[in-house]
């Protein structure tokens, strides 16, 4: 078979009678970084939902890393190496940033289930590894200063870049971002755009890029896949994307509409 | 038989117009109101004032007290609670009803003082019958028929409007999204008013309707709302006619069981008032089965409302300050307080022991359970049984009624959990209904409500029946356990629990095992409610039902909240109160006093104002009225009558500092230190800002 890191085969969600994800596949090799491109209410979303395991699909598989995890929890796909960010900020609102990514990490380490060894006083102290881990992602995102932080406080911006680095804690082998540029300005987007490079070049990590910004997807990633009312319409590199006439009338086809 | 079904109609119909109130609300709020069965008792009590101490008429008062106080009640608590609920955490929703479920009923028997005695000569709509229809070979009042009829057209109406008018289309705009909905011009505050109007009066008109059957007391009316809850279950808290149906069977069974069940013994006494909980309880089991989607969440759905954050933890030497100023201020209670006071300061100490239940399980949490009083009992229980009956000693007997709490307790959770919080509440509340009444209503736990005697242990040579002694074991365990939740926080299950209690969602993709961490939590919160029962019924010397029922155990609740549900200190300043309180009337006034001048001064701090001359002094004036004003009043003269204002206060702090859980006294000291945070933060905004222009 295909040595694809992330394999989604045939997806097809309904909401009620509406046909959310119609036939949906997308492969993600190792290290490499996918765009998923589409106007509102393409399906992308829907498409993370099922990707990370919060919502099961009516028909279709997904594989990850060489297992069928189609009916696993989104705990299931987070050990075996997938993590993912939210459109809408899904902070720990009482942590500290630097709180978001000792949890990440800790829970990877599968420390999570040191109840009683946490009760007698003995889960405080960080894991091995964990304090350099934690400190290069801090480093990398440019967040040292705000490590002590609680999240709540932070602008928008701040917070895109801790949910980049609590799914970077984890040490994941593909990594789910979900419009992490939405809602920021143009210098942030840059700044989001260079840090993201940075992160994909230090660290072996696919990401997978859902993003309204077609221009930055277009820029950063190796391969792209254009969704439109729930069906792939194109998928190949970004040069070829960007020459696709379906493409361009279903999604580009406004910009060049305005041009005209 | 065919009277009992036409009885068992008729209790149905009742059951039904209420649980229609019940689902209204839900549907337009998201708001599960937990005082239903509290607004009905009021109306109930308002009702019986004017027909029986005012002497109007049974129409009159019954129309007054349905279509103008109910309907005013609903407007007010619309306006001053339930507007604010439907975007709030869930955790908040829950407690905040829970709050006022302990509030109207205390608010209702201080201003109708006739309430303290049994009323059970309160004359109803369907006395006095003047018509009798026959139908095949029933005799059928009139009024009888009236409420019949009644119930299926609000039932049918409700339904059709909802369904098929604007006004339903609209009230789903209005939950789903209210910003949405307000820019297509619907008017979203009338819509959910309204609403919350109708079905306060649909809980008035129940209320009415049940007085004559049931009487006028607290507990019956909450078996109507369990009734109506249960209903409501039925209907999967959406769907009208199915709510209506589920109220039917349930007066149906009930009705059924008085002609096939006998008149004495444990089924006529435990079944019959059971089968509510039963119904839901079958019902919750049913759609957990047909349940496929376990993983059924909102994609988009982020946190409503971020909660204040919690300031940095102190670390090292100082992290020890507090803790150890508390526990010396506990040792030395014996010092300055005689042997009555001390036996009441005990009696603190172990309900504190309890109250860490709620630290857990609500505070670390963020669930709502209504069964902790009952898993209390279930230690206390146990320990009285194994010491009294099988002769274990009793410092074994009290650890071994600790641990059979804990598979009781995880029984109800592995049951419910995946449903979600909603319907966790749901089936602990049915469940402690149950145990209260198939299992400690049993002669040979309530012992004619004498209950089970539980001695004091001697041991190490140390006599613990002496007060002293007793007292500062409790001491000892508390801080125990105190130690032990405060250590489990540090670690990293505090850093899970509070990753869990943000978002569920994000925790589930991180890799954190929600099902499992909530059941961790709940088997520890059912270990110190375990503890905690049998150590009180230790302090009083027995075990009895009545201490350990359900209106108790969210009184309890209500009073956790207010000092502070997610602080080990709260829970003790919570338990201590609770039992001081009663027997010292005065210290309500001390109380509202040192909490006003709390807020004065710290909001002096919060403002700055502190550091102008003028503040400073008016600072100095707050602290010498606080110290003299308390050694005053402490001497107050307060009648007994006072006896339900601290109930009514401790309700009305867990109905609004429910979005608050460090409690009252420490969400003012937070407000102080995240001052300074915010500053700080936006110095570095500002900066950043800077950077990014240059």
């Amino acid at each position: 078979m295909t040595d694809a890191l992330l394999q989604a085969t045939d997806i097809v969600v309904r909401f009620g009678g509406v046909v959310a994800l119609d036939g949906v596949s997308l492969e993600v090799s190792p290290s490499s970084i996918v765009g998923l491109v589409g106007p509102n209410g393409a399906g992308k979303t829907t498409l993370f939902g099922v990707l990370s395991g919060l919502l099961r699909p009516g028909s279709g598989t997904v594989n990850l890393a060489g297992v069928d995890v189609t009916r696993s929890s989104p705990q299931r796909r987070s050990r075996l190496g997938l993590s993912r960010t939210f459109q809408r900020l899904e902070l720990f609102g009482e942590l500290t940033v630097r709180d978001h990514l000792v949890v990440a990490h800790r829970v990877s380490r599968g420390r999570d289930r040191e109840f009683f060894r946490d009760l007698i006083g003995l889960g405080g102290r960080p894991s091995p590894g964990e304090d350099e881990a934690v400190n290069a992602i801090l480093q990398l995102l440019g967040l040292e200063d705000l490590a002590d932080r609680p999240v709540a406080l932070l602008p928008l911006g701040i917070g895109r870049l801790v949910e980049v680095g609590r799914a970077l804690a984890g040490e994941p082998r593909v990594m789910l971002l979900d419009e992490p540029t939405s809602g920021l300005g143009s210098h942030e987007t840059d700044q989001l755009a260079e840090t993201l490079r940075t992160v994909h070049m230090q660290r072996d990590v696919a990401i997978v890029l859902v993003e309204h910004d077609v221009e930055l997807v277009l820029a950063l990633a190796d391969a792209v896949t254009v969704l439109d009312f729930g069906k792939v319409i194109a998928q190949g590199s970004p040069a070829q994307i960007r020459g696709d006439r379906g493409v361009q009338a279903a999604y580009l086809g406004t910009a060049s509409e305005a041009d005209t | 038989m065919e009277a009992f079904i036409l009885t068992g109609l008729v209790l149905g119909s009742i059951y039904a117009i209420s649980a229609l109130g019940l689902v209204l609300t839900y549907t337009s709020s998201r708001v599960l109101n937990f005082a239903h069965g509290a607004i009905a008792y009021a109306a109930a009590v308002f009702y019986y004032w004017l027909n029986h101490e005012q002497g109007w008429s049974i129409p009159g008062a019954a129309f007054v007290t349905i279509f103008v106080m109910c309907p005013l009640l609903g407007l007010f608590l619309w306006g001053v609670l339930f507007r604010h609920l439907t975007h709030a955490p869930p955790e908040v929703r829950f407690v905040s009803t829970v709050g006022l479920w302990v509030a109207l009923p205390a608010l209702v028997k201080i201003l109708f003082p006739f309430t303290k005695g049994e009323v059970y000569d309160a004359r109803g709509i369907l006395e006095e019958p003047t018509h009798f229809f026959d139908v095949i070979g029933v005799n059928v009042t009139d009024a009888q028929a009236a409420v019949l009829v009644a119930a299926a057209v609000i039932a049918i109406l409700l339904t059709v409007v909802i369904r098929m008018t604007p006004i339903g289309l609209a009230m789903r705009a209005s939950v789903d999204s209210p910003r949405t909905a307000r820019i297509s011009g619907i008017n979203t505050s009338a819509i959910t008013a309204g609403s919350w109007m109708v079905g306060t009066s649909l809980a008035g008109f129940a209320g009415v309707l049940l007085t004559p059957i049931l009487g006028l007391s607290e507990i019956q009316f909450t078996f109507l709302l369990v009734a109506s809850l249960a209903a409501a279950v039925v209907g999967r808290l959406t769907s009208l006619p199915l709510t209506f149906a589920g109220a039917m069977i349930i007066g149906l069974l009930q009705g059924v069981s008085l002609d096939v069940l006998p008149d004495e013994g444990v089924l006529a006494k435990g079944f019959r008032p059971s089968l509510p909980f039963i119904v839901m309880l079958v019902a919750l089991l049913a759609y957990q089965g047909l349940r496929r989607e376990k993983f059924e969440v909102d994609l988009r759905a982020g946190p409503a409302e971020q909660e204040a954050p919690a300031p940095p933890r102190r670390t090292g030497w100082r992290a020890a300050i507090g803790p150890l100023i508390v526990a010396l201020a506990l040792v030395s209670v014996p010092l300055w307080l005689d042997d009555f006071w001390i036996g009441v300061v005990s009696q603190g100490i172990a309900l504190a022991v309890l109250f860490l239940t709620f630290t857990l399980v609500t505070g670390e949490g963020g669930m709502l359970s209504l069964c902790q009083a009952t898993l209390a009992g279930v230690g206390a229980f146990g320990a009285a049984l194994l010491a009294s009956n099988a002769g274990w000693p009793v410092g074994l007997a009290v650890l071994a009624g600790a641990c059979v709490a804990v598979p009781v307790g995880l029984l109800v959770a592995v049951l419910s959990l995946r449903l979600g919080d909603i319907y966790l509440a749901l089936a602990t509340f049915a469940f402690a209904l149950l145990i209260e009444n198939l299992v400690f209503a049993r002669e040979d736990f309530s012992n004619f409500d004498a209950g089970v005697t539980l001695p004091r242990p001697v041991f190490l040579g140390i006599d613990f029946n002496d007060r002293t002694n007793f007292y500062l074991l409790l001491v000892a365990v508390f801080c125990v356990v105190a130690l032990l939740i405060v250590t489990l926080r540090r670690g990293t299950s505090g850093l899970v629990f509070a990753s869990m209690r943000s978002s569920e969602t994000a925790a589930a993709t991180t890799g954190i095992g929600i099902v499992r961490t909530k059941l961790l939590l709940f088997g520890a919160s059912a270990f110190c409610a375990g503890l905690g029962g049998a150590l009180l019924a230790m302090t009083i010397g027995r075990a009895t039902p009545n201490s350990f029922n359900v209106l108790i155990g969210i009184v309890w609740l209500a009073i956790v909240v207010t000092w502070g549900v997610r602080s080990v200190v709260g829970a003790l300043l919570a338990g201590i109160i609770f039992a001081v309180v009663p027997q010292q009337l005065s210290l309500i006034l001390v109380l509202v006093l040192l909490f006003t001048a709390f807020g004065i001064l710290s909001n002096l701090v919060v403002t700055r104002r502190i550091r102008h001359p003028l503040g400073a002094i008016v600072a100095a004036v707050v602290v010498i009225v606080a110290v003299i004003g308390t050694s005053q009043l402490i001497n107050v003269e307060v009648p007994d009558s006072w006896v339900d204002v601290p109930t009514l206060l401790f309700g009305l702090g867990a109905v609004f500092l429910a979005s608050e859980p460090r409690g009252a006294l420490f969400n003012m000291i937070n407000r102080i230190r995240l001052r300074g945070l915010q500053h700080e933060t936006r110095r570095i905004e500002a900066a950043s800002l800077e950077e990014s222009a240059a």
